[in-house]
């Protein structure tokens, strides 16, 4: 008999993470409020002090809390990034999430009861690197990149399943097509780098403009798209911009769409993986509430022998549209 | 149907907006007054959470009123004012950014009801200027739990029961005002929706004759 499936939730505000809690979520995955973490945006994340009671409200309700830290740290500078681990564990934290292999072994020497789980930002996506990942630093989950089916990942879990490691794999949310914690288009267009100081289109860079009915959006000097007025909008990334080539306008990487692949759990532990995490550190407690709930949902009746309910979130995703992704490609 | 984002909606917001119009804003200052302070004194934490910027300033710009809303979220002295008009194309010059959308899901974004990104998304919601500041407001208020009504009936002690229902009876009327205008406004503009569909029609059918021809004189 399976497993019943871990549902990893986040939370960019101690609001986000109550909500989190109150709808159902199995972990919240947070972050500080620096570039220690990917998510490093404005008015977001936790202090320490936040840490603290949101551990004690998580704990009390039976919820774990996994602390994100995993940006790249800059030459030079690991202070940061490690007194960001030493935090997560003094206070408690369940798990610490990396991507770095310095701090992954910084974390391993001093803090070696401290549980860790390699971030999606380490792209570690076959089963040479999974191992030598759990060899070296003694990790204990892997969160998957977008880049994998679902056979795929059966595959993959197989290959592994000698070595005391679980997978986890997004199921919902903003959707990043390029290769997790290599991609440097942002950083070429700003100067700020998603992977070391945790922004990609970093609102410091991105501006709106309303050009005659439509809105145009710009990041730092690139013009990323522009909408028109009975159009969804999406966010202005350059993977999902629309760019004029031979005199037209298209999507050249990807649309404005978010992941969801809620029709696609059993099949997914079928395939052995231990937790679906759902993405958005960044949006509103209202979208927390109502995604958490809406998986909530769906894991109760597959752990109950029920098909998922159908969930139709259309009206929080990117662009109002949702695919399943490469979980289903079929262009390859 | 989508509805342009500059466009109001027939709202009894828009209606009570218009009939208010004659009197000057500067009554609502007591009012905007009480609510910032009840706001700042309740939820210091939005204020600290936007500290880091040298005192923003936001033009707030419910559409579907005939007054805006000048805030200033200084960290010891926030305020609002409500002002009857101001230069679109001027107004980046003395304010860092414009948030524009309905009055109620800028009170929902404000409540916590709706996800800020979502109403970006179905173009609800409509920024100009420092997209750093907006993103900031947006997270520190959404990290609050304000509840606009509870702040102001915590203020009134023993009446706040009987004002609680006296409010909830206020909101039933407005959600039926509410339904009743967007079955009337469907209404009104159904002629005009068939015309449009029609158009439509017979314009996907030019464009298909269009890419039939293009592709035989490609080949």
């Amino acid at each position: 008999m399976n497993r019943p499936l871990e549902l990893v939730c986040p939370a960019g505000t101690p609001a986000a993470l109550r909500a989190a809690v109150e709808a159902g979520a199995d972990s919240v995955y947070l972050g500080f409020r620096d570039e220690t973490n990917a998510r490093n945006f404005p008015g977001l994340n936790f202090n320490h002090k936040e840490l603290a009671e949101g551990l004690k409200y998580a704990h009390d309700n039976g919820t774990r809390i996994l602390v994100a830290i995993n940006t790249f740290p800059e030459a030079g500078n690991p202070a940061p990034w490690h007194r960001a681990v030493d935090c997560a564990a003094d206070l408690g934290a369940d798990a610490v999430i990396l991507a770095d292999i310095g701090l992954l072994d910084y974390t391993a020497s001093h803090h070696p009861s401290l549980r860790r789980h390699l971030s999606v930002q380490a792209s570690a996506s076959n089963p040479e690197a999974i191992r030598f990942y759990c060899n070296a630093f003694g990790v204990r989950r892997v969160v998957l990149p977008r880049v994998l089916t679902v056979p795929e990942i059966a595959a993959l879990n197989r290959e592994i399943a000698g070595i005391d490691v679980e997978t986890e794999v997004f199921v919902f949310g903003g959707l990043c097509v390029m290769a997790e914690g290599r991609c440097a288009l942002s950083s070429y267009a700003t100067g700020i780098s998603p992977n070391k100081n945790g922004a990609c289109s970093p609102a410091s860079h991105v501006h709106y403009e309303n050009q005659r009915g439509k809105m145009v959006s710009k990041l730092g000097a690139f013009t990323i798209n522009q909408f028109h007025a009975d159009e969804p909008a999406g966010y202005p990334t350059l993977c999902k911009g629309r760019f004029v080539t031979n005199g037209k306008a298209s999507y050249l990487f990807e649309e404005p769409t978010s992941l969801s692949a809620a029709m696609l759990l059993p099949e997914l532990q079928a395939a052995g993986v231990t937790a679906l995490k759902i993405e958005g550190r960044q949006r509103g407690r209202a979208y927390i509430s109502q995604v958490v709930t809406a998986f909530r949902k769906a894991l109760d009746a597959i752990a109950a022998g029920q098909p998922p309910p159908p969930l139709d979130m259309s009206a929080l995703t990117e662009g109002q549209r949702q695919t399943t992704g490469v979980y289903e490609k079929t262009w390859r | 149907m989508q509805r342009s984002p500059d466009v109001p909606p027939l709202s009894p917001v828009l209606l009570a907006g218009l009939a208010l119009r004659p009197f000057p804003v500067v009554m609502l200052q007591p009012v905007l007054d009480a609510v910032m302070l009840i706001i700042h004194r309740r939820h210091p934490d939005v204020f600290d959470r936007l500290s880091g910027f040298q005192n923003p300033v936001f033009l707030i710009d419910p559409i579907d009123l005939p007054c805006a809303f000048i805030l200033t979220p200084e960290t010891r002295n926030p305020r609002v004012v409500a002002v009857a008009e101001y230069d679109p194309k001027t107004i980046l010059e003395t304010a860092d950014a414009v948030i524009r959308g309905p009055l109620m899901s800028l009170m929902d974004l404000l409540e916590g009801r709706i996800d800020g990104d979502s109403l970006f998304f179905s173009r609800d919601l409509m920024i100009e200027g420092n997209t750093e500041c907006v993103v900031a407001l947006r997270n520190a208020v959404d990290g609050a739990e304000i509840n606009v009504t509870e702040d102001i009936l915590a203020l009134f002690g023993p009446l706040a029961g009987p004002l609680r229902i006296a409010k909830k009876a206020g909101d039933v009327i407005f959600s039926r005002a509410t339904q009743d205008l967007a079955f009337l406004r469907d209404a009104v503009i159904a002629p005009s929706m068939h015309r449009h569909a029609a158009i439509e029609s017979q314009l996907h059918k030019l464009t298909e004759k269009i890419d039939a021809i293009d592709r035989k004189s490609a080949t």
